[in-house]
């Protein structure tokens, strides 16, 4: 079973997000990078399922040249090999430019299925895994936390997912392969990189792909306008008075102010 | 003239009936020796080369065994009445070298030591002297494995321990009767009785505890030295202690050294707590995985002989490697077996692989967002290190993001004001990789120091005050591995060097703070307020907990202890200064959730309670954060916990540049 797990490489949660002069993204000077959380999750899912029926996983990633690092991670956690997609426009293209990329590259290796994180902790569209499943024309689903498959080898596998709905409720969806899934986080508990594992990586297979040789850019059907930091506004009210009175005032602003009650 | 004391009697000849069966015997016995010691040497020996090992400088290695072994300062120092008891056996075998060697010289008619010759009657009374003393100590020692029967020996008696015993004893009885017999056969008798001890003595050593006779003089010699001296790891496919190939030969060496007398058992905070882990049990283990499959095995050293679960219950306190008389090195070996586990993903642990995760992409072990440094930095308007003041005043993770090591933090930094002492926080700061590190994540710590060392030369630092133990650790000597490091001090030795300074105060905490009760310096310098005769007398008493960061692993005892008191009368708790028991905290065991058994911080704050002490001061805000919910959970009445950093900043006058800083919280 060959599967595709596609990864983002993002901004570091901690790290201090400053907007770039022109207002179309951020301040990429100093930024420290890490995998986008919910591929994490998709990678161990791919790596569970390989170490279950075996198989080989493949991570592909598009983006600058320090995406090598996290695609190197990647494969120290136990993937295979490594197809990097170099594109030094990533900001400028929306989440169709982005997977036209990423199907560009995923075709040719006809895989049996396709993960990817639900959605990015920079932009969070949660779109591209769903773009990307349209593109390469395969049955996909979303918000998945577990994923099973039954007879592997067979090109008839069938996979049975877990997913998500709201308030505590779950799915459980039966869909043939090859599929699309974007995964969230959480479903299982994520492993650490180890020293033997990032050695293991420097001798596998690391592909780089030109993105200009894979097809003209679409113009961007989605435009950014302008990204702001979020207002700060001062709105926390301390209410005066004995508890039972401001208890009273409270209830009354909630409803009259607030209108939550 | 005759003497009034007896004469050693010895056969004057032997028959040549006699001469051969001493010759065959003596063979036999050689043999057997033989037969069962080369073995365990091969083994040593094609265990794994010791990369980074080197036998000089030389001073150091003779120092150790002339005083470790020939003076056997450690056997007797941590356990005075045993430790002597085997003093006086070792020294009695050293002083019986000659008496032996004259003892079959004499069957062949060569015996140099006429017992009636002034240098042989001189010899054989200070080989009698020792004698007694050996049978006496040989007693003692008996008596206390059979009949008191302390708990590290374990539940099970050893025969075999009596059985040598028995041997040693009838081996200086034998020697002693010889003084006193009359008549050929009863000398001839003692002769041989002697002799077959003797020889019956020889090839019971290699299979017992006794190898260590042979081996622990060359394991003293040869040790790492250093403290908890964790090796480097050689090539790509070294990932630490993962099977019997990684075993190193001093590794090795010390496995076949022990002599199974529990001193680090004793001492182990997790083994005194109903853990599984028994450092002993871990050399043991090692032992009889090289007896059962040879140092080139690739069977993981972590399963049969030795538990994932026991190895990852150490605290890395080092009470075991401090106490360990035959020089075994016990952390090498523990980190190194966690290493081997962690470095090729076979821990599987809930916290640990959370607590990893945490640290590969946040900053600090608490896994608290960078910007809570920040904010705390700013709130407190603490300068930023710019290259130009005197220290680096390394926060470290408790000092970022704790409350209660924030707290000790602003207290320091209200004495470095007062001394106007310059100094700076960095505006970026990680971990130091300390508990990665002991938890044997290699790739981690590697980041993690890399990343810190990187940010410390481009700051231009060159002197670092740190309030954690564990950070000056690490900065110091763990991350050479990657780097020059810039001098690091503890808080403890800054303020010790500053006490004169500090004495001129008041240290009553009337004056900095709004607690109730009274605190006084008992000896107050010139200046400042006079204590009232009614205040002296309420003398608080402090005692203060050896960090093992800093007293075992950095041999700082006297500096905290200065600046205790400073603010009141120093206690001492039973266990203290070298001998001091672990608050639980240590080797990464802060973060990975509830231990089993008994809390370790428990034992020792019921210790630190108990001396009757009202003030407990730490210097380590690990251990502080572990005592703090031990002493809560002693309830009403227990004492209060402070860092000696606070005890300092208590008799400081305000002023107005601290002015920000009595807010510890962020
Ligand atoms: S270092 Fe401390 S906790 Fe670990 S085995 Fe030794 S004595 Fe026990
Ligand atoms: S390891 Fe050292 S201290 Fe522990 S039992 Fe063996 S000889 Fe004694």
């Amino acid at each position: 079973m060959k599967i595709i797990v596609a990864i983002k490489q993002v901004p570091e949660r901690d790290a201090p997000l400053r907007i770039a002069s022109d207002a179309k993204g951020i301040e990429e000077r100093e930024l420290q990078w890490a995998m986008n959380e919910p591929d994490a999750y998709a990678l161990e899912e791919a790596l569970q399922l390989k170490e279950k029926h075996g198989g080989e996983v493949v991570i592909v990633s598009a983006g600058p040249e320090r995406v090598g690092a996290t695609i190197r991670e990647a494969l120290a956690k136990g993937a295979d090999r490594g197809i990097h997609i170099v594109a030094d426009d990533l900001a400028a293209r929306d989440a169709l430019g982005v997977a036209q990329l990423l199907a560009a590259a995923v075709k040719p290796e006809s895989p049996d299925l396709v993960l990817t994180g639900l959605q990015s902790e920079d932009l969070g569209l949660g779109q591209t895994g769903v773009i990307l499943a349209e593109l390469l024309n395969l049955p996909h689903a979303s918000l998945i936390l577990q994923v099973e498959i039954s007879s592997a080898d067979s090109p008839q596998a069938q996979i049975k997912a877990k997913r998500e709905l709201e308030e505590g409720w779950f799915q459980s969806i039966e869909m043939p392969t090859p599929a699309v899934l974007t995964i969230q986080s959480g479903g299982n508990k994520l492993r650490y990189a180890t020293l033997m594992g990032i050695k293991r990586a420097k001798t596998k297979e690391l592909r780089t792909l030109d993105a200009t040789s894979l097809g003209a850019a679409a113009a961007p059907v989605a435009v950014l306008d302008k990204i702001t930091l979020p207002q700060k506004k001062k709105s926390t009210q301390i209410i005066p008075g004995a508890a039972k009175e401001a208890a009273a005032t409270l209830v009354e602003k909630l409803k009259s102010e607030a209108r939550v009650l | 003239m005759t003497l009034p004391l007896p004469t050693l009697a010895e056969p004057d000849h032997f028959s040549l009936g006699e001469k051969l069966l001493f010759a065959a015997l003596a063979a036999a016995s050689l043999a057997s020796f033989l037969r069962r010691f080369a073995p365990i040497v091969s083994r040593i020996l094609h265990a794994k080369k010791d990369a980074d090992f080197h036998l000089f400088p030389l001073g150091r290695r003779i120092w150790d065994f002339f005083w470790e072994v020939l003076c056997q300062a450690k056997v007797i120092r941590q356990r005075p009445l045993p430790g002597l008891a085997h003093a006086l056996v070792f020294w009695a075998f050293c002083a019986f070298v000659v008496v032996t060697l004259n003892h079959c010289a004499l069957v062949f008619g060569s015996g140099f030591l006429a017992p009636a010759s002034a240098p042989g009657r001189a010899y054989s009374y200070f080989a009698a002297l020792f004698a007694l003393a050996c049978a006496a100590g040989i007693l003692g020692l008996f008596v206390r494995r059979f009949f008191l029967r302390p708990r590290w020996f374990g539940k099970d008696l050893s025969w075999e321990s009596g059985l040598i015993a028995l041997l040693i004893f009838a081996l200086m009885v034998t020697y002693l009767a010889a003084f006193f017999a009359h008549g050929p056969l009863a000398v001839r008798s003692l002769w041989w009785a002697h002799t077959l001890t003797l020889l019956l003595f020889l090839p019971i050593i290699p299979h017992t505890k006794h190898l260590h006779l042979v081996l622990s003089p060359v394991t003293i010699f040869l040790s790492r030295g250093g403290f908890s001296r964790i090796p480097l790891l050689h090539g790509d496919e070294d990932f630490g202690l993962v099977a019997g190939k990684d075993l190193t030969q001093i590794a090795a060496l010390q496995a076949y050294s022990c002599v199974e007398c529990g001193r680090c058992t004793e001492h182990c905070p997790a083994n005194n707590t109903g853990k599984t882990l028994n450092p002993k049990d871990v050399v043991l283990g090692l032992r009889a995985y090289l007896n059962a499959l040879g140092p080139a095995s690739e069977e993981p050293l972590l399963g049969r002989y030795n538990a994932q679960e026991a190895v990852f219950q150490c605290t890395t306190c080092g009470a075991c490697e401090f106490q360990c008389p035959v020089g075994i090195e016990h952390l090498p070996l523990i980190v190194g077996l966690r290493r081997g586990a962690v470095n090729t993903g076979a821990w599987e642990d809930a916290h640990g692989a959370k607590f990893f995760l945490a640290l590969e992409k946040g900053s600090n072990a608490l896994g608290l967002p960078a910007s809570e440094r920040e904010k705390f930095i700013e709130k407190n308007a603490l300068p930023l290190f710019d290259g130009t003041q005197e220290y680096c005043l390394w926060l470290g993770c408790m000092g970022g993001y704790d409350p209660r090591g924030r707290e000790i933090v602003l207290a320091l930094v209200k004495v470095l004001r007062y001394l106007k002492v310059s100094f700076g926080v960095l505006r970026k700061e990680k971990c130091t990789g300390d508990p990665v590190r002991r938890l044997g994540n290699d790739l981690l710590f590697q980041q993690l120091a890399e990343s810190n060392l990187e940010t410390l030369t481009s700051s231009k630092t060159k002197k670092i005050i740190s309030i954690c133990p564990h950070c000056v650790r690490t900065i110091q000597e763990d991350w050479k591995e990657f780097g020059l490091p810039p001098a690091v001090e503890h808080h403890s030795e800054f303020l010790a060097r500053h006490l004169g300074v500090l004495k001129g105060h008041d240290f009553s905490r009337a004056e900095s703070s709004q607690e109730g009760r009274v605190l006084q310096v008992p000896s107050l310098g010139p200046g400042k307020a006079q204590p009232s005769s009614e205040q002296k007398e309420e003398t608080e008493k402090v005692v203060f907990h050896d960090p093992c960061y800093l007293g075992r692993y950095r041999n700082i005892y006297d500096e905290p202890r200065a600046v205790v008191s400073l603010a009141g009368e120093l206690v001492e708790a039973p266990r203290h200064k070298e001998r001091s028991f672990c608050c639980g905290a240590g080797g990464g065991l802060a973060f990975l959730g509830e231990e089993k058994g008994q809390r370790v911080s428990h034992a020792r704050a019921a210790e630190l309670a108990a001396t009757g002490a009202s003030v407990v001061a730490a210097a380590c805000p690990f251990c502080n954060t572990m005592f703090r919910d031990a002493l809560a959970a002693q309830g009403p009445g227990a004492p209060e916990l402070v860092d000696i950093a606070q005890l300092a900043a208590r008799g400081l006058p305000q002023n107005p540049a601290s002015n920000q800083t009595e807010n510890a919280s962020a």
